[in-house]
């Protein structure tokens, strides 16, 4: 039987992951063609929640169906959205669904996304969630009282390498990772010496680290040079390449840098992301030598 | 203070349309410092609704008066000594949005509207510019963090450090702003406080920010008992 998520984490392999965004509607035909299309080259599919503060489908729905395709999820639990109530009241129900591996996230600002009037709940904040969930998993919610079957989780955080200036957020990492995080999702990286230097610090916490890795498009430059996608940094000598790249070339350049970080083993793996072009994981990790 | 702006122009003359007689009722405090409700912020919007209604041979009244603050009764009922309030049809108050609401309670027999938009509690940065600094949550976390307060400077109210959009010491939600959590540990840094940055500080208790909120001093409880 194939490894879990958090046993490949454990086996110390490199562990292979990527990302799916939920559907804007209830078609879910080419979602089940990407869950298909990655089943058998990653160890899990993380699906985010309201993605750059866009509103999709819940990904506990998504979530449901990748299990039931046979994939494991990562779901993404952003704090934008919800205060601490509805955010254990969706905890415990994926956790009735199966869903076991939870990413707690603030979650991108709604500046970015398609709802910009909306009110950005920020009750609590990922550090607070992460000892949420930990706590829901002990059998007790936030406010103490105790739970009639308690949820299983593998919690994950998120953390940029990238990050400027690094040493406040260094702080916050070593919160999430106090507060229950057991692995962490990195933004995408586009300096390996930051990578280097991020996991210099973990090291420490012998937490598990994927490395973020994201495909570049040239029809995305511009969003990247406005600053549209917060808390991606892209050197600008990489985005002139990006420009003149085509779709080959742009995968084949993911594609190193996958191979760059596993060379590296500054991390256990990797975090794939193709916002729209999630079809080509499959052939960034084949030119990533996986 | 608090820091209001004027609401745009024809918003004002929409708010005031049909009226025959409107007293401009400003505000001496706060809204005065900040440009946006005193005495002389009166005296322009007088004059600009005279001219525009004028233009449109609508045939209507104003009268102006600013008196020391909206947010206290006492301050309020004294307009009484200086206008008769009942022969106007209307009060367009400079106000924050308190003393709007104060001076509505005062004269609830007449139509008080207002021509602020109340925007922050806030501090001057230096002539014309004023910046946001308290949220007025109620349970105030400065101690810990420097003296910078995140719950409004952080775009995201964030309380346990910041989030991964910051780039050269900038919000990702504004990169004209600075992230509250890099001035956060600058801060702690020069005062040798770094420590209280790895304390998680917890949830933020929203209930003891009850609204509609009254605070009565312990001297004075047993007069409203």
């Amino acid at each position: 039987m194939a490894k879990s998520f958090e046993e490949a984490l454990a086996s110390g392999e490199f562990v292979v992951t990527s990302s799916i965004d939920p559907p804007k509607g209830t078609d879910l035909e080419g979602l089940l063609q990407l869950v298909q299309r990655q089943k058998d080259v990653v160890d899990a599919v993380g699906i985010s929640d309201n993605h750059n503060a866009v509103m999709c489908m819940s990904p506990w729905a998504v979530c449901r169906v990748a299990l039931e395709q046979g994939v494991e999820p990562i779901m993404h639990v952003a704090c934008r959205d919800r205060n601490r109530l509805a955010l254990q009241s969706d905890l415990l129900a994926v956790a009735s669904l199966g869903i076991k591996n939870i990413l707690c996230v603030s979650g991108d600002h709604v500046k970015f996304g398609d709802h910009v009037d909306a009110k950005p709940v920020h009750d609590i904040d990922s550090v607070h969630l992460l000892e949420a969930a930990k706590a829901l998993a002990q059998g007790k919610d936030m406010a103490g009282n105790p739970l009639h079957g308690s949820p299983e989780f593998f919690l994950g955080a998120t953390a940029n390498p990238e990050a400027d200036p690094i040493e406040p957020h260094l702080i916050k990492v070593d919160k999430k990772i106090k507060a229950g995080a057991s692995f962490l999702v990195t933004h995408p990286v586009f300096n390996i010496e930051n990578l280097k230097r991020f996991t210099e610090h973990t090291r420490q916490s012998n937490i598990k680290v994927l490395a973020g890795v994201r495909l570049l498009i040239p029809e995305e430059v511009p969003k990247y040079r406005d600053g549209s996608y917060p808390g991606l940094f892209v050197p600008e000598a990489l985005l002139e390449q990006t420009e003149a790249a085509d779709m080959e070339k742009c995968t084949e350049v993911a594609g190193n840098t996958v191979k760059e970080i596993k060379a590296s083993n500054l991390c256990d793996g990797v975090y794939l992301t193709a916002p729209g072009h999630e079809d080509k994981i499959p052939d960034i990790l084949k030119a990533g030598g996986i | 203070m608090i820091v209001a702006k004027r609401k745009p122009f024809n918003e004002i003359k929409d708010l005031v349309s049909g009226s025959k007689k409107i007293l401009i009722l400003g505000c001496g405090t706060c809204v005065a410092v900040c440009l946006a409700g005193g005495e002389k912020e009166v005296a322009v919007l007088a004059s600009q609704l005279k001219m525009a209604l004028a233009l449109e041979n609508r045939d209507v009244e104003i009268d102006k008066l600013t008196i020391e603050r909206q947010c206290d009764r006492e301050f309020i009922e004294e307009i009484n000594s200086k206008v008769a309030v009942d022969d106007y049809d209307l009060i367009l108050s400079t106000a924050c949005g308190a003393g709007v609401q104060l001076s509505s309670d005062v004269f609830d027999h007449k139509v008080v509207v207002p021509a602020l938009n109340t925007t922050f509690i806030g501090v001057a940065e230096g002539p014309g510019i004023w910046s946001e600094r308290c949220r007025s949550c109620s349970d105030c976390v400065l101690a810990e963090t420097g003296g910078i307060c995140p719950v409004t400077i952080c775009a995201k109210g964030l309380v346990n450090g910041p989030c991964g959009g910051t780039r050269k010491g900038k919000c990702e939600v504004d990169p004209e702003k600075e992230c509250a959590w890099t001035l956060i540990y600058n801060r702690l840094e020069k005062l040798g406080r770094v420590d209280k940055m790895e304390q998680t500080l917890p949830p933020k208790r929203w209930n003891v920010q009850q609204h509609p909120a009254i605070i009565i001093h312990e001297a004075y409880r047993r007069r409203y008992e």
